[in-house]
């Protein structure tokens, strides 16, 4: 099953529940949808789908109002990018609604187009950044785990959050790993616990996390990996506990975020002492880097496994 | 009650407001206030008017002078005065201050300090009555400013849109800040635009609170009829306007008011500031006397300060 179906299946399960969940977003329930996103969901007879206008800084608007007036509602858009339109409403209104602690829901699922080649100004891969304007609750789909849970957890719950997917991802399939640990919050989910590394993996790069993973274990080194699903800082104190058994780190950060939640892993764990080696995976930027290109990160997994320097474990130093 | 004596009643409502901002606008010159206040000298009459027609199922969402409308809905100026003063006893417990101040037991839910952004709400709250088939509307409150937004054209189209009934209401005093209409923009015919959408549109300009509460009633039941929005143009005159003296104006140039304490407005117990029509008291002028609005005048103001003070 590809990424996107697994989360459309989740979607229609979940949507069905609420007697007045109203939904709404351009083109949700016409023609081929969101690029397939949103296809097939049906509401309660109580609740709606629309087909909206082209109007986001409304549309935001929109869904405070009806959450405010006890409605439940989900805004589902194309791009991350769109959603710029409505910054006043997600800083301004939120500062007001979250005054309250609102008994009903709104929810905003955007796509962000991490797939690349959209052009300088369609490419907002930047979920951190975004949701740090108001503090606003991120969370991100990557797997089949974080999926199920994320939107069990918080589609439909009081309060605003934003719920990002990726363009990336959408037609990869669906990745399927047991968890061993997953927080409260749904915001830090653990896939393996290895003696030798701590991978930490940030914004939408498990898969990345993943690779590195898997090479490791080829080698026969030993690692954790773990998923940071949340656009704004958390607690670190399951990955900090893994850092004082590995001592070595890899962050992964496949944003174009400048406000970025790792900064603060690596904060708690020079302040508890253990680490010993990191090595921090992110984008460069070099000349004129808005200019339409891939958008994946190219990693020379080679290289980051043997700047870890893991002596004695395995045939790594290539 | 008799017809004059709801009559009266109004033109009592219409005083309260009068001279609760009166002693607003004294506690302000003498720095009572740290959060900013956005006086509504001259807006009376539709802020009298709308609260009158608010049914319990209707819902009032403002911008930031809304001072005219809460003490049109509020019971107490005191809780008022406190919330402005951000003191726990105020009426949202000195959380919102005065441009985002709500009233939700008396139906005012939300108040926006940014232009425009109350408007996309506004069409949030009546989808969400639309859902679950709710009686009542929703009254939005903005400005001649705020149409320049986006948001007023966006929010109008999902409106019209989505069938869902919505009084806009559009104080047009003609300033933003410190500049007016011909100083920033082209005209708009909000009448044209808004037909344009097949929005019904209306023109208040009387500044008569008994013709308004008329119109807007027959307003409502449109909105309500034909489930659409409805656009509603005031024309009206923010009194309280003062000349500065600089050395390229000598002769004192024309401040029009917009926040802070009107230094050309004093308390006191003659309540007009205006002899023309600019100020809704001296329409009621065609229904009561001078003296008899005087007498009133000074009553309330008597009550509003031994109740505050």
């Amino acid at each position: 099953m590809k990424y996107i179906e697994y989360i459309n299946e989740i979607l229609k399960q979940k949507v069905l529940e609420p007697e007045h969940l109203f939904i709404f977003g351009q083109n949700v329930s016409a023609g081929s949808c969101i690029s397939g996103f949103t296809r097939g969901l049906k509401v309660k007879p109580g609740g709606r789908i629309v087909n909206t206008p082209n109007c986001e800084n409304t549309l935001c608007g929109v869904g405070f109002g009806a959450m405010m007036n006890g409605v439940d509602a989900i805004f589902f858009m194309k791009q991350q990018d769109f959603l710029l339109l409505g910054i006043d409403q997600l800083v301004n209104t939120y500062n007001i609604v979250r005054r309250n602690n609102p008994k009903a829901s709104f929810t905003i699922m955007p796509v962000i187009v991490d797939s690349g080649y959209e052009g300088p100004q369609s490419a907002l891969n930047n979920f951190a950044d975004f949701c740090s304007i108001a503090r606003i609750p991120g969370y991100t789909i990557t797997n089949k785990i974080d999926a199920q849970e994320i939107i069990n957890k918080h589609l439909i719950a009081p309060g605003f959050r934003i719920i990002a997917i990726s363009q990336r991802l959408f037609k990869t399939e669906l990745i399927d790993i047991p968890c061993v640990y997953m927080n409260k919050d749904r915001s830090l989910f653990q896939y393996f616990q290895g003696q030798d590394v701590t991978i930490a993996c940030f914004n939408l790069s498990l898969p990345y996390g993943l690779e590195i993973h898997r090479r490791m274990r080829e080698n026969n080194i030993q690692a954790s990996v773990f998923s940071i699903n949340a656009a704004m800082p958390i607690s670190w104190d399951e990955i900090v506990e893994d850092v004082q058994r590995t001592k070595r780190v890899i962050i992964i950060d496949d944003s174009k975020s400048v406000n970025v939640p790792y900064q603060s892993l690596l904060c708690a764990l020079y302040a508890q002492g253990s680490m010993e080696k990191h090595v921090l995976v992110k984008r460069s930027y070099e000349g004129y880097w808005c200019r339409p290109h891939h958008d994946q990160l190219d990693i020379d997994y080679d290289k980051v496994i043997s700047d870890l320097n893991i002596q004695g474990i395995g045939v790594i130093n290539k | 009650m008799s017809h004059s004596a709801l009559k009266e009643e109004i033109l009592r409502k219409l005083l309260r407001l009068r001279m609760a901002q009166l002693i607003v606008n004294e506690m302000y010159k003498k720095g009572a206030f740290k959060v900013p206040v956005h006086l509504a000298l001259g807006h009376e009459a539709i802020a009298v008017s709308l609260s009158e027609i608010m049914g319990l199922n209707d819902q009032l969402i403002l911008n930031h002078r809304n001072i005219h409308y809460n003490l049109a809905r509020v019971d107490s100026l005191k809780t008022e005065i406190d919330e402005y003063l951000l003191k726990n006893e105020g009426l949202a417990g000195g959380d919102l201050g005065s441009m985002n101040l709500v009233n939700e037991a008396r139906g005012i839910v939300y108040s926006s300090s940014i232009l425009g952004n109350n408007l996309a709400v506004a069409a949030g709250f009546a989808m969400a009555k639309s859902i679950r088939n709710d009686d009542g509307v929703v009254m939005v409150v903005t400005g001649d400013g705020a149409i320049e937004e986006g948001a007023f054209y966006e929010s109008l189209v999902f409106e019209k849109s989505n069938q869902l009934p919505v009084i806009v209401i559009i104080e047009n005093n003609q300033w933003s800040l410190g500049t007016k209409i011909e100083e920033r923009r082209c005209t708009i015919d909000i009448g044209k635009l808004v037909s344009g959408l097949s929005i019904p549109y209306e023109q208040l300009s009387s500044n008569d609170t008994y013709e308004y509460i008329d119109k807007l009633t027959a307003l409502k039941a449109i909105a309500c009829e034909r489930k659409t929005p409805v656009c509603v143009e005031v024309p009206l005159t923010t009194l309280g306007w003062w000349r500065q003296k600089t050395a390229d104006f000598p002769d004192g140039k024309f401040i029009n008011y917009h926040a802070g304490p009107s230094p050309s407005v004093n308390e006191q117990e003659d309540p007009y500031l205006a002899r023309s029509s600019d100020d809704p008291l001296f329409v009621m002028e065609k229904y009561f006397s001078t003296d008899k609005i005087r007498l009133l005048a000074a009553e309330t103001l008597a009550e509003l300060k031994k109740a505050v003070l």
